[in-house]
């Protein structure tokens, strides 16, 4: 069956997963079922879901099917683009919307006669096909209702749309569907929903305390005014249906579909004016398909070893092999650098395959666990392949942060609307790619430290960035721990490997022809397409650069992603795209314009005190002062708790000593980058992740490193957090997460813990826990029949209460 | 819906079902052709399904009228309309498959008023009367079209137990005739040839939501009703593990592993099954394939073997053969565990067991004796 589907470009990411187009006008989402630590339940049931609806108003699902761990599912390929999409020109018309509003009527009538609650009705989830035919989509957070009469209690859908018996968690059946179609009329009109000025969070307080929005202006007919306030009643009992809306004759009167092709054409023509068509964007198969052993759950060592004795790792054979022997020899060495190098793709799958879930909240998980879950690690999964010239045009990045996302939370906790899920979609996170494809920005530095350092390890001449100018070999070393730390890229994996050997030999002789070639051989054509655009740059140049993707970019995107109003967030996007345009024509001169910039601040003491540029900051290295003054007050809440559980103890000395390396004349600089980046960090993601993120790098961490120039890592975090969490990401809503992340090692969050204190001493320490477990253990002395009975209830106890946990039953 | 539920009021319920059965019929002999006669008996069968489900379930203004309920249940039965459905139902529209859903499992539902506490009336007539029902309503999963609506009835029908041991033991006989609960001796190991063996195939569907709504169904056989199946398991025991092994662990796809392997989980470790998991982990033949999985290239394959491994390994009586194996790889598993899903380091019950596990395995001796 999927020999009949030949995958063509992106078009997008849905609440499922990638949207990518394929032939036979289909378009296939893609999940990676891999990156889904919860039952696969929850999926089955919005297939299932989707395959029981058949109608003109709603997208079409044709059929779905596994392959590797990939899900695809098969849908109608509807070419009009989304009414989000379409009204990047201008706002509708109001003869249009009355088309819009019928059509959706309609859609609506269909499901709700079936028992279903789509849930998540907004101007992103309607599709129009080239004709103009409006269809429903997205149905990630759609109910079935098995009984006519059932309601649901589970807070979800989108914070600006819901409706308030869906805030209030009082049971609500269809008629919210109603709520939130009012308030996409009212989007439509307007181009953003009412309240889009208020964070989301307070959205959520202020839909069922204030009165219902109404349309206001002359330009709106009376009918249509008074449609909206038949929608927007409060009480969901006194709302009308959506079959009676249908005879409301503000609909009744509405045109045909075929008038909305003005839309589409509207906007081929909008995107062909300001020639913001994206490059498009290829589904390539992961690295996963290409080599399935590419990793394991073996650390590097480990992995040297056993590749080395035999391939499955275990001994089936009834012959009590010679003990493994542990050789440290080069050879073995050399093995494990490889088996690492083969590990790193993969792992980078993992974790970012992870950022395709992110977007629903889940309604089983605590607030904490899912602010734990906002992921920092972006990275495209299906490897989007590279776009050199792409740009984050205005258009892009208006879309991106307007597509805001559906949230759910979890009904049991209604304090918690903390937890408001947000993301956003993440052309700068995308053009971040991890896998180094892309080598714009983002990776920028790093990759280009990378050609540089091959180039230094030749003529043992120019010191690189970051370090101190201490000997040769010191310069070596520090850039192997500067290449782990940055394996985040595939290109470099091979070259970590190539001076993990030179390390080992300790001798510059030893480095030989072969593995000069090594380093020097791009591992991927990733890397091959990198190397024209290398130069060496200037000192300024990098630093401009590492400036640029340490912390404006990230500031950018995060105040992209905080502001709500379209105009702010299209002068801001301008301004990115801008600054991105800055980035790739002149670093040198953007870290002058930079460094004039602070100059100036800094000249000044009052903005020196508000912008915490105080002579202290070095030395206090912003990340332990939660306290950051930043344009977006309204994320505050987040920084104070999140501040410094954000670094490990570990991480701030390598950061302070790092600082503290640095020539003076950068240090502000930097200091001021971290600031940014850490900020960013402090507001929207939970503390775990700054840790994961350390974490799921082992080699970022290696401590040996006594003057680790400071470029992986933050860098890393800013990136990951563009990708993480902005509010209005249009994302996968997907899959609930566990708190158990799958690929994210973050430390348990805030009531984890104190779910884990309270369960008692024994666990509290891991030393006692092996005497404990001892002391449990029932057939330790004798294991005779009748510690049997005792093993059934150690087992039941401490296994099945797992279990039933892990199988989220369809009830 | 208003006008058609105005139409069966005017209608009664015996000309309702009494139709949909005719049409049925009479659908399945001329559905090869193609005419529009065809046509116009799939609307008019679509039609009357839609005005059953009215009466059966009302909507969402009206509530459905007892009285007519009862009756319209009981016509269903008397009638042969379930089967004429479950036969059918793939031949029908869209819409009316759906509707044919609605009625299947609104009937097997339904039990008579004032006996809430006993089996609905459906159920017990398949019991009683018509034992081959069951397995035609597995059959449904042999058609994309039909999957849908004879699993969810069959998984209403399964919340029973009488039906799931329809389902379990069903054998061809010799006479032809479906066995019956009479029939049923649990004690005779299965010929791998009842219905219930169909499942492993089902299973591997193309279409995603087919295969998984067949392991939904399938796993509601195994674990709603556990004492039955534990009785089966252990009758089968070797016949059933190897099916599944290959079924769902060797061979299939990431879903079904996946899936095949928590499901095994959730078998092993229940208490009723308790018999079953200790003979389970006196295997050394099955001990290996959880360790290869260990080291699967897949983390949440890794995860899932991980929870059958440690059966293994907290066993305290463990086997000759399971020993010696432990013992053998003794020290590659002391390499192995402590970095063993590393990154899961906030699942805590995880990072017990795994401590627990090593302690365990640190325990054996350095050679087999």
């Amino acid at each position: 069956m999927e020999a009949s589907y030949q995958v063509l470009e992106e078009l997008g990411s849905g609440s499922f997963g990638v949207v990518y187009k394929g032939i036979e006008k289909a378009t296939g989402d893609l999940i990676d079922l891999e990156s889904s630590d919860e039952d696969l339940s929850e999926i089955q049931k919005e297939i299932s879901l989707l395959s029981t609806c058949a109608s003109q108003w709603v997208t079409q699902y044709k059929t779905s099917f596994v392959r590797g761990h990939k899900l695809w599912i098969i849908m109608e390929y509807l070419g009009g683009g989304s009414c989000l999409d379409l009204m990047r020109p201008g706002t509708f018309s109001e003869a249009h919307i009355a088309i819009v509003c019928r059509e959706l009527l309609l859609g609506l009538d269909y499901l709700h006669s079936s028992g279903k609650i789509h849930r998540d009705i907004k101007a992103a989830n309607v599709l129009l096909s080239d004709t103009g035919k409006v269809k429903l989509a997205d149905f990630g957070v759609a109910a079935q209702l098995t009984n006519i009469k059932s309601q649901r209690m589970t807070f979800v859908g989108t914070p600006f749309w819901m409706a308030p018996e869906v805030i209030q968690e009082a049971g609500y059946d269809h008629k919210a569907d109603l709520w939130s179609l009012g308030i996409t009329a009212m989007e439509l009109a307007h181009g953003e929903p009412p309240n889009s000025d208020t964070h989301p969070m307070k959205v959520l307080f202020k839909i069922p305390k204030a009165p219902a929005p109404r349309l206001e202006g002359d330009q709106w007919s009376d009918a249509f005014k008074d449609f909206i306030k038949k929608c927007l009643i409060k009480d969901p009992d006194r709302r009308c249906t959506a079959k009676e809306l249908l005879r409301h004759k503000f609909v009744a009167r509405a045109g045909r579909v075929e008038a909305l092709r003005e839309l589409i054409e509207r906007r081929i023509a909008y995107d062909a004016q300001e020639g913001n068509r994206e490059l498009p964007r290829y589904y390539e198969e992961t690295l996963y398909n290409v080599s399935p052993r590419g990793t394991g759950c073996t650390g590097d060592a480990n992995g040297g070893d056993y590749s080395i004795d035999d391939d499955d790792g275990w001994v089936f054979d009834t012959i009590k092999p010679a003990t493994i022997k542990q050789r440290i020899d080069q050879a073995e060495a050399s093995a494990a650098s490889a088996d690492s190098n083969a590990s790193t793709p993969t792992k980078h799958k993992q974790n970012t395959s992870k950022r395709r879930k992110l977007s629903r909240v889940s309604s089983g998980s605590s607030a904490e666990s899912m602010l734990q879950q906002l992921d920092l690690n972006a990275g495209p999964l299906g490897a989007p392949s590279p776009s050199p010239a792409r740009k984050p045009s205005s258009g892009l990045l208006r879309r991106a942060s307007n597509n805001a996302t559906a949230v759910r939370v979890p009904s049991s906790s209604s304090s918690t609307p903390t937890a408001r899920r947000v993301s956003g979609h993440q052309p700068p996170a995308a053009a971040k790619a991890p896998l180094g494809l892309d080598m714009s920005y983002g990776n920028g530095a790093s990759t280009m430290k990378q050609f540089r350092r091959v180039s230094s390890a030749e003529h043992c001449g120019p010191v690189a960035d970051g370090s101190g100018g201490s000997g040769e070999m010191d310069s070596i070393a520090e850039h192997d721990d500067n290449d782990a730390a940055d394996s985040n890229d595939v290109s470099t994996a091979s070259t970590s490997t190539a001076s993990a050997k030179f390390g080992l030999d300790a001798s510059a002789t030893a480095f030989t022809m072969s593995s000069r070639q090594d380093e020097n051989t791009p591992p991927s054509a990733a890397a091959a397409a990198a190397a024209p655009r290398t130069k060496l740059p200037s000192k300024e140049a990098l630093l401009g650069r590492r400036a640029y993707t340490r912390a404006v970019d990230a500031a950018l995107a995060e105040a992209l992603a905080a502001t709500a109003s379209p105009t702010k967030r299209d002068a801001l996007a301008g301004l990115a795209a801008a600054w991105a345009a800055l980035d790739r024509a002149d670093p040198e001169g953007e870290f002058l314009l930079l460094r004039g910039v602070l100059e100036r601040a800094r000249a000044d003491t009052k903005l020196t005190g508000a912008l915490g540029l105080s002579g202290s900051a070095p030395a206090a290295p912003p990340p332990q002062t939660p306290t950051k003054p930043r344009e977006s007050s309204s994320f505050a809440a987040a920084g104070p708790a999140a501040g410094p559980a954000l670094l490990s103890p570990q991480r701030q000395q390598q950061q302070q000593q790092r600082l503290s390396e640095v020539p003076p004349e950068r240090r502000a600089q930097r200091a001021n980058a971290s600031a940014n980046a850490n900020a960013n960090v402090a507001h929207a993601t939970p503390p775990p992740l700054g840790l994961a993120v350390h974490t799921q790098h082992p080699q970022a961490r290696a401590p040996s490193a006594p003057g680790t120039p400071s470029n992986g890592s933050p860098e890393k975090r800013t990136r990951l957090v563009l990708a993480g969490d902005n509010p209005h990401l249009k994302s996968h809503h997907r899959r609930r997460q566990s708190a158990i992340a799958g690929g994210a090692g973050a430390s348990p969050a805030p009531s984890e813990r104190r779910e884990r204190e309270s369960r008692g001493a024994e666990h509290r320490d891991k030393a006692s826990l092996g005497r404990t477990l001892e002391r449990k253990l029932p057939g330790r002395e004798g294991g005779d029949a009748e510690h049997a009975g005792v093993l059934g209830d150690v087992l039941f106890g401490r296994w099945i209460g797992g279990l039933g946990g892990r199988w989220q039953r369809a009830a | 819906m208003a006008f058609l539920f105005g139409r069966s009021r005017e209608k009664s319920a015996v000309d309702v079902v009494r139709t949909t059965r005719d049409l049925l019929q009479r659908f399945h002999s001329i559905s090869l052709q193609n005419t529009p006669a065809v046509e116009k008996v799939a609307n008019d069968t679509g039609r009357n399904l839609a005005l059953m489900k009215v009466m059966l379930q009302g909507t969402t203004e009206v509530e459905p009228n007892p009285e007519q309920v009862l009756q319209v249940v009981e016509l269903i039965l008397q009638e042969d309309v379930l089967r004429e459905l479950i036969l059918n139902v793939k031949l029908l529209h869209f819409e009316a498959r759906k509707d044919a859903q609605v009625v299947l499992t609104n009937v097997l539902r339904y039990k008579r008023p004032g006996d809430l506490a006993g089996e609905p009336i459906a159920i017990h007539y398949i019991v009683k009367d018509d034992p081959g029902l069951v397995r035609q309503f597995c059959l449904g999963y042999n058609a994309r079209e039909s999957a849908f609506p004879c699993g969810a009835a069959l998984r209403e029908a399964l919340k029973y137990d009488a039906i799931t041991a329809l389902v379990l033991y069903d054998e061809p006989t010799d006479d032809g005739r479906p066995r019956d609960l009479d029939r049923i001796d649990p004690t005779v190991p299965t010929s791998e040839e009842g219905i219930f063996w169909n499942f492993f195939n089902w299973i591997h569907q193309r279409e995603f939501e087919v295969s998984a709504d067949a392991f939904n169904t399938f796993r509601d056989i195994l674990t709603i009703h556990k004492q039955l199946v534990a009785t089966y398991l252990q009758t089968n025991f070797e016949t059933f593990f190897h099916k599944y092994h290959t079924a769902f662990i060797q061979q299939g796809s990431y879903v079904t592993k996946r899936q095949g392997l928590r499901l095994l989980g959730e078998v092993l470790l229940d208490r009723a099954n308790y018999n079953v998991m200790t003979r389970y982990v006196q295997s050394a033949e099955f001990l290996k394939i959880f360790m290869t999985l260990l080291r699967d290239y897949r983390k949440m394959i890794q995860y899932e073997s991980f929870h059958i491994f440690k059966i293994f390994i907290a066993n305290p009586t463990k086997s000759p053969e399971v020993e010696r194996l432990l013992i053998n790889n003794k020290a590659r598993m002391l390499k192995f565990l402590p970095t063993f899903l590393d990154d899961r380091r906030d699942d805590d019950q995880f990072l017990d067991e795994r401590t627990f596990l090593l302690w365990q395995v640190n325990q054996l001796p350095d050679t087999y004796v």
